[in-house]
């Protein structure tokens, strides 16, 4: 179980890091625009198509990696403190409760939206002769299925997490503020903090 | 105990919302078989209420709100229309979506998110903080004041409170310690310091704001710019004069501690004088001497004389815009505007969109007119011309290359040159000073802040002063530092590796190699934590696209806005109560809540007390500082315990930050009082 479990969360992670070179294409696009716009006096009415595309298909597409990680924000004020197990109760009853109801709607409306606008062979009413926005449409049904799968993993851990009171396992990913990472960076270990408690203890007895 | 304690906090403030929620909703209405609008507004305040308990319990908000808002959104279709409302519900939801998709303000979060991680990741903090610390040597506090100008500096290019006050932990907050200052201080400026990020522009939440409230991001960050600074200039006020009142706190740095090591070259020639000006000017030009090589020489004058080329170059340019003909004032303006005004309208019409409330289409005609109010030409040109049209017709004619002494001979030209003349007069006088106490320590100095703190600052300036001039939009800025950002890490790692390819000998193309690995590494690892970043931003958004859309659907807003105004208060309790209420959530909620969840609450009551959306957004980005450092939940303080010694206490930490915290609250205060802090800037570039 936890092997399909690890395996549904590779797949969310891995269509995330895939998606998330989009930022790196998107601010080398724009960045060329603007060299292009002001230095060589030419713009290209499009680029500004592509720029809103890049960036919804970006975090829709990355929507379930977050899932999988952990990482969408909750509000912490009590959770952090309840045992693993009165957690999972409180995720599960949510997730079936507002998460399932809502993902579902989710996928099942943009499968329309992007059904209509297959249809229709919509094309970017912004600019003149923009680019085809239909596949852009259609992420919001995949993102959402994505998402959906990943939320099932997510209720089964919270199944398994109730059984063993303990949550389990997830893989590593790259962390905001990632301690170790940060002294090695500026070259301060572990030993150098200790030995700093000298001077704190030095105060002490002044207050 | 304590984990009993704060569960019970928890539990209590639960029950203050649930148990009024169940004596005074009147059930029986709701249950009678058919929904009236009165009871449809009261099933809008009970969702109102669920989310806050949806929140507190701790799943993620966005599919609570996603799960909340399509049901009720479906309840309040389906009391108009049985039938229509599953096609209805869904249309709604896919179209906010949508929006948030296509949404152009948001645009700019994942690019500054990135350029962000990059810039963490440059590795140029210690020397930024070395440098910083070395400069302000004769500052009382030093090191206190070093840190709270890295951090405004390094949390202003990053925005990532947790990184930059995790850094500090483990730079600053050793060399305070090992300099014999107080542990609470010490703990104080970091972690002040590490949330200047979220208010001093470029701020992801300061767009985020932008996107809620349909205020144009491109003023939020012109106004924003005063009191950032503002609060910066503040803390290191403070931290000076505790210094200089009780010296115990911050004993100043011994000798050791301050001691620039010189070159040789600057030891040879600093036997002939302790200025370095004079004295590289004398090697330059003298023939005989053969101590110091003329390219060196020459090349450290070339440095010493960056300030001066810069002010210069400064001065020509202001000369310019202040002196041009005004024809060409007025084109060059209308090309610039034209690119400027684009971005603000369409940024305001699509946000507006996105809040779903019915007030707010009210703004948009008023939106236009501003947006065809600013198609006049860009501040600076403006000021200049309509001082100078007003005042001085003849002004404006003259040529540029006209000499200096006659403008200001003639009287009735005086008004332009004026103040530029008073701008001359400061700037060489400061030179002057500059150089006349630029010593050879100085100089060594002067180097160590060309190579981390100037290119820091001039990523900042350029990124800021391209949205706010209008050059580009927020994301075309955004993406452009990114890009910076990312030469930036480049150039500093090569540096690095440079330098430990020559300490070992081995070859410099291994180094090339080294920076290029790990650069490779620094991309990926910030695009997958932007990818992450923005899905948990941008989600909430969708989330609270169709939460607020039946919230809206079902008249709650109505209903709060009624209630608001029977309680007649004057603008003033209004705004003291609604920072307030952004106060205390602060606790429990992380900001991006806040603002994405309740602000669309506050904003369409904005217009019935005639506050300016935008003065507000200042407020709120100010106030949720504070939230940053409040205990309990200050995540500050957190981060720093993380890398602290370990009889470094909480309690030590909270007792620190706590004057910040004041400093913060009259920093609000003074905002709220003179308005124009936050509003002369962004009034005089586009009113």
């Amino acid at each position: 179980m936890q092997k399909t479990l690890l395996f549904i969360d590779k797949v969310s992670t891995w269509v995330g890091h895939a998606f998330s070179w989009l930022i790196v294409g998107l601010t080398l696009l724009i960045t060329w625009e603007v060299y292009s716009r002001y230095v060589l006096h030419h713009s290209h009415p499009w680029v500004y198509d592509y720029m809103i595309m890049m960036y919804g298909t970006l975090f829709m597409m990355a929507g379930a990696y977050t899932l999988a990680k952990n990482g969408h924000v909750r509000g912490d004020m009590i959770y952090g403190y309840f045992r693993p197990r009165a957690q999972a109760t409180i995720d599960l009853t949510l997730y079936i409760l507002f998460f399932i109801p809502g993902i579902v709607a989710f996928v099942w409306a943009g499968y329309y939206y992007a059904a209509e606008s297959w249809a229709i062979n919509e094309h970017s009413n912004i600019t003149s002769e923009g680019p085809a926005y239909y596949p852009f449409k259609t992420i919001i049904p995949v993102a959402g299925a994505i998402v959906l799968v990943q939320g099932i993993v997510e209720i089964i851990r919270c199944v398994i997490c109730i059984k063993q009171d303990a949550w389990p396992s997830r893989e590593a990913d790259v962390q905001e503020v990632d301690v170790d990472e940060l002294k090695k960076m500026v070259h301060v270990k572990d030993e150098d903090i200790q030995k700093l408690d000298a001077y704190v203890v030095h105060q002490e007895p002044g207050k | 105990m304590k984990l009993r304690k704060e569960l019970w906090f928890g539990y209590s403030i639960m029950a203050l919302i649930i148990i009024p929620v169940i004596l005074l909703t009147p059930w029986g209405d709701l249950f009678d078989g058919n929904l009236s609008r009165a009871d449809l507004g009261v099933l809008g305040l009970l969702m109102l209420a669920l989310i806050c308990v949806g929140i507190m319990i701790g799943f993620p908000t966005a599919f609570t709100l996603m799960g909340m808002g399509v049901f009720f959104a479906w309840l309040a279709y389906r009391s108009v229309n049985p039938e229509l409302a599953n096609r209805q519900v869904l249309d709604l939801f896919v179209q906010r979506t949508y929006g948030v998709m296509s949404n152009e303000v948001l645009l700019a979060i994942p690019l500054f998110l990135f350029m962000g991680y990059l810039v963490e990741r440059a590795q140029l903090i210690d020397r930024l903080f070395r440098s910083l610390h070395l400069a302000t040597a004769r500052v009382p506090g030093s090191l206190a004041v070093a840190t709270i100008v890295t951090c405004a500096i390094f949390a202003t290019a990053t925005g990532i409170v947790g990184a930059v006050v995790t850094l500090m932990g483990l730079l600053a907050f050793p060399a305070m310690l090992k300099a014999g200052y107080n542990v609470k201080v010490s703990a104080g400026a970091v972690t002040a310091g590490g949330c200047l990020g979220i208010l001093i522009p470029p701020s992801v939440m300061l767009i985020v704001y932008g996107a809620v409230a349909g205020v144009s991001v491109v003023q939020l960050y012109a106004g924003a710019f005063l009191p950032g600074f503002m609060l910066a200039g503040l803390y290191v006020g403070y931290i000076i004069v505790l210094a200089k009142w009780k010296p115990a706190l911050m004993p100043p740095l011994a000798e050791s501690e301050r001691y620039v090591a010189l070159p040789h070259f600057a030891q040879t020639l600093a036997q002939h004088g302790s200025n370095a000006f004079t004295g590289l000017w004398r090697a330059v030009t003298s023939s005989g001497s053969d101590a110091v090589a003329k390219r060196t020489a020459l090349g450290q004058l070339f440095v010493t004389l960056t300030p001066a080329l810069f002010l210069a170059a400064v001065l020509a340019v202001t000369w310019q815009l202040a002196t041009a003909p005004e024809i060409e004032a007025s084109t060059a303006g209308l090309i610039e505007a034209g690119g400027l005004v684009a971005a603000p309208e369409k940024e305001s019409e699509m946000s507006t969109g996105l809040i779903g409330a019915t007030e707010l289409e009210t703004e948009k005609p008023t939106g236009a007119a501003e947006g065809s109010k600013e198609l006049s030409p860009p501040p600076v040109l403006e000021k200049a011309k309509t001082e100078g049209a007003k005042e001085v017709p003849g002004a404006v004619k003259a040529p540029k290359a006209k000499p200096a002494e006659k403008v200001a001979a003639e009287p009735e030209r005086l008004p332009v040159p004026l103040w530029l003349w008073i701008a001359f007069g400061i700037g060489i006088g400061t030179i002057v000073l500059i150089y006349w106490l630029w010593n050879w320590e100085r100089l060594e100095v002067f180097k160590m802040l060309l190579s981390s703190f100037f290119p820091l600052a001039l990523l900042i300036i350029a990124v800021l002063g391209s949205i706010v001039f209008g050059l580009a939009t927020p994301s075309e800025a955004a993406a452009v530092g990114g890009f910076g950002g990312f030469v930036l890490a480049a150039i500093y790692r090569f540096i690095t590796h440079r330098r430990d390819a020559k300490a070992t000998g081995s070859n410099p193309g291994a180094a090339v190699w080294k920076t290029v690995k790990e650069l490779g590494g620094i991309v990926k690892e910030s695009s997958f934590l932007t990818a992450k970043t923005s899905a948990m931003v941008c989600w909430l958004f969708v989330g609270s696209g169709i939460f607020s859309a039946a919230f809206a659907l079902l008249g709650g807003q109505e209903i709060i806005e009624k209630w608001v105004l029977s309680l007649n208060m004057t603008p003033v309790q209004f705004m003291i109560l609604a920072q307030l209420i952004i106060f205390i959530l602060g606790w429990p909620l992380e900001w991006t809540e806040i603002i994405i969840i309740f602000m669309p609450i506050f904003l369409p009551l904005l217009p019935h007390f005639h506050i300016d959306p935008l003065f507000f957004g200042l407020l709120v980005a100010l106030n949720l500082q504070t939230a940053f450092l409040s205990p309990p939940v200050a995540m500050a303080a957190f981060y720093l315990k993380g890398v602290s010694p370990p009889h470094v206490t909480l309690n030590q930490i909270f007792a620190g930050m706590m004057p910040f915290m004041g400093i913060q609250l009259i920093a609000l205060a003074l905002l709220y009082i003179f308005p124009a802090i936050g509003l002369w800037i962004p009034h005089a570039l586009y009113k």
